[in-house]
């Protein structure tokens, strides 16, 4: 009877987190349609700001970590197809599973533990020095005024961030190509364009988008349920990393298998 | 619960109307029926210890909290029945003054002052510019307001706090506990400030605290809370010759008598804490 | 809040009728700094005898009328304030700062004060 009952009171909070989740991916979304006509320059100036903070300063990182993604990406698969005197699919191999999988996931990640954390440092730092009641008190939406341009900038930033890591990682495959492959850099590329598709690409970057969703929610949604007193803010932020790693892979897992069972081959 | 006869609208003349107000966060209540009136113009000091319940009936003001029951009128509206729209429009009358200063630290302190007025006024940039220096020289941080929060003393952080809560010219100011973590002088300074706002521009202040030296300066009128009722309310006079032992307890600061006999103290540490109040 | 203006000979004389407040400042410093900047009126004149009331975004509006004068080295006064008028004025200090007079007589008699 407890082990039911705890079963079924965990199912419901979690059912209860994904729809305050999806309340303010909402309240934020309509926020920025429908922003009174005072303050549209401020906003778009703040969304702006974190589009350059979410974005913009993030591309070393991204570009160091999924360069090596793609060599060792490479690597891996040239030591299967080795055998079977296959090398010169090794483009194929890193191409696909960096532009479907690898590159909005990774990015995902670099930007979760970047800015999801920051976001939900922020938003509870002012919980706790109550600048969210001052807000409130000066009739400013806090989702408007917090969560609506880091969703903007997120939604923005995340496909943009995925096709720049899918373009480094096929380069760092690239540098084992030619190195270790026998390939050319002409030949190399020739032969990852030949192997993508259109849809490769898209796929990835609907998950990208996705997942930014996913990030501003969760982040902004840890920040706001901040309780009283500071460590609480070093709390919600490792909350808000874990579980939005989580529900990323857990929306992956769905889109992938939604491009399984509905592409036509 | 103080028995105050109900009335359905807000008493003509005043500016805020509290009635019957009750306040719970979850099971518990901490506001247990509470009415009062602010006439316009007046400074309300609300006194009480910790766990009085005074920081919550301020935030139910300002309507950070929803009350459980009862009315409170604030210009025309109640703010127990108010729309959100309604709620935001009031909200543009009132200035809130909390106590940690709550200036956004992203911001520099004229970015601070202006934001309201940037997000809620028709006025041109440049008009903004002179109301942010005009603001900053009335709270004495003049030529300011390039810094950022971070840069301030705490005393300048309470000041510049008191400018953003008067940057769209409020009628009403809210105080949570103006003077607290400030060192005496510059606690002097802020109840000063307070002063001169109150007399240059008519406005009705509600001040919470636990300052009896800062209660009896600033404050017209008092209300003395304790767990979660009224048991005094009245004229800074009334209130300092009052014989009332509650209010004696706080004005003499009195300590918590002790729990003199064996069972109620053996009650209140086995945890049975309700039998051992009785 | 509604504004007039009429000509007596080369000077403007700026009729402001009702509460100056945040939401119609905007109004009377358009009409200011466009007597005063496009149309190069030697001398600007605010009446607001029918003026009782004026917050602080109304005050930093006559603040932008009489910088624009400065620019322009036009004149730039006030009359009528009312008692809340001229309380706000003093509060901030900024009474000694305008030309101020009692009335329409004496603000067009009047001699710049420093030319």
């Amino acid at each position: 009877m407890a082990f039911t009952e705890a079963v079924g009171r965990t199912a419901i909070d979690q059912f209860a987190y994904v729809g305050q989740l999806a309340r303010l991916t909402w309240r934020a979304a309509v926020a920025v349609v429908t922003g009174p006509r005072q303050g549209a320059g401020l906003r778009y100036r703040r969304a702006l700001h974190q589009a350059m903070a979410v974005g913009v300063e993030a591309i070393p990182i991204i570009s160091l970590i999924t360069f090596f993604v793609g060599v060792i990406l490479a690597l891996q698969s040239a030591h299967e197809l080795k055998r079977f005197g296959a090398m010169e699919f090794v483009p194929n191999a890193v191409a696909l599973s960096l532009t479907r999988e690898l590159g909005p996931l990774m990015t995902a990640i670099i930007v979760i533990g970047r800015s999801g954390s920051a976001f939900a440092a922020e938003i509870g730092t002012m919980k706790v020095s109550e600048e969210i009641d001052a807000l409130e008190t000066m009739a400013l939406d806090p989702v408007q005024f917090l969560v609506a341009p880091k969703l903007v900038a997120m939604l923005i930033m995340m496909p943009c961030l995925t096709m720049w890591s899918d373009f480094m990682g096929i380069a760092g495959g690239a540098v084992f190509g030619i190195l270790g492959a026998g390939f050319t850099i002409s030949s190399y590329f020739r032969a990852t364009l030949d192997a993508l598709l259109k849809e490769d690409i898209i796929t990835g970057l609907i998950k990208a988008f996705m997942f930014g969703m996913v990030i501003t929610a969760v982040g902004c949604q840890e920040g706001l349920m901040t309780g009283l007193g500071s460590e609480q803010v070093g709390r919600s932020t490792t909350t808000a990393v874990v579980k939005s790693i989580f529900v990323v892979i857990l929306v992956d897992l769905g889109f992938t298998a939604l491009f399984y069972f509905t592409s036509p081959n | 619960m103080t028995p105050t006869p109900e009335t359905q609208t807000q008493d003509r003349g005043s500016a805020i109307s509290v009635r019957n107000l009750r306040v719970s966060y979850g099971e518990r209540e901490i506001l247990h029926g509470i009415s009062f009136d602010v006439l316009p113009g007046e400074t309300l000091v609300i006194l009480g210890g910790s766990g009085s319940g005074k920081s919550t009936l301020l935030r139910t003001l300002v309507g950070l909290e929803r009350p459980t029951s009862g009315e409170i009128w604030l210009g025309g509206k109640n703010m127990a029945t108010i729309t959100p729209k309604e709620l935001d429009d009031l909200r543009k009358t009132i200035g809130m003054s909390f106590q940690g200063s709550a200036l956004f630290g992203s911001m520099t302190v004229g970015e601070n002052v202006s934001l309201p007025l940037k997000e809620h006024s028709p006025l041109d940039d440049s008009t903004i510019e002179i109301m942010v220096r005009l603001k900053l020289d009335q709270v004495g941080l003049a030529g300011y307001e390039n810094y950022m929060p971070a840069q301030l003393s705490g005393g300048m952080k309470k000041r510049a706090a008191v400018a953003r809560a008067m940057s769209m010219d409020p009628q009403i100011l809210f105080f949570d506990e103006p003077s607290a973590g400030l060192d005496p002088i510059i606690a002097a300074g802020i109840d000063e400030l307070i002063l001169k706002l109150k007399k240059a521009f008519g406005m009705t202040c509600v001040v919470v605290t636990h300052e009896l030296a800062s209660a009896f300066l600033i404050g017209d009128r008092m209300i003395l809370l304790d767990r979660g009722v009224i048991v005094a309310n009245g004229t800074k006079d009334e209130i300092q010759v009052s014989q009332q032992p509650r209010v004696r307890q706080f004005l003499d600061r009195i300590p918590e008598p002790e729990l003199k006999d064996e069972l109620s103290y053996l009650q209140m540490l086995i945890g049975d804490d309700a039998t051992a109040r009785k | 809040m509604q504004i007039a203006t009429r000509q007596v000979g080369e000077i403007t004389v700026v009729d402001v009728t009702g509460d100056i407040t945040l939401y119609h400042s905007p109004d009377l410093r358009k009409t200011l700094l466009d007597l005063i900047k496009t149309q190069k009126i030697p001398y600007v004149i605010v009446n607001l005898t029918e003026v009782k009331y004026i917050d602080s975004a109304g005050v930093a509006s006559l603040i932008e009328g009489l910088k624009a004068s400065r620019d322009t080295k036009s004149r730039f006064s006030l009359f009528g304030l009312s008692r809340v008028a001229r309380e706000v004025l003093e509060l901030t200090r900024l009474l000694k700062v305008f030309e101020v007079y009692e009335n329409e007589t004496q603000a067009l008699e009047s001699k710049p004060a420093n030319p």
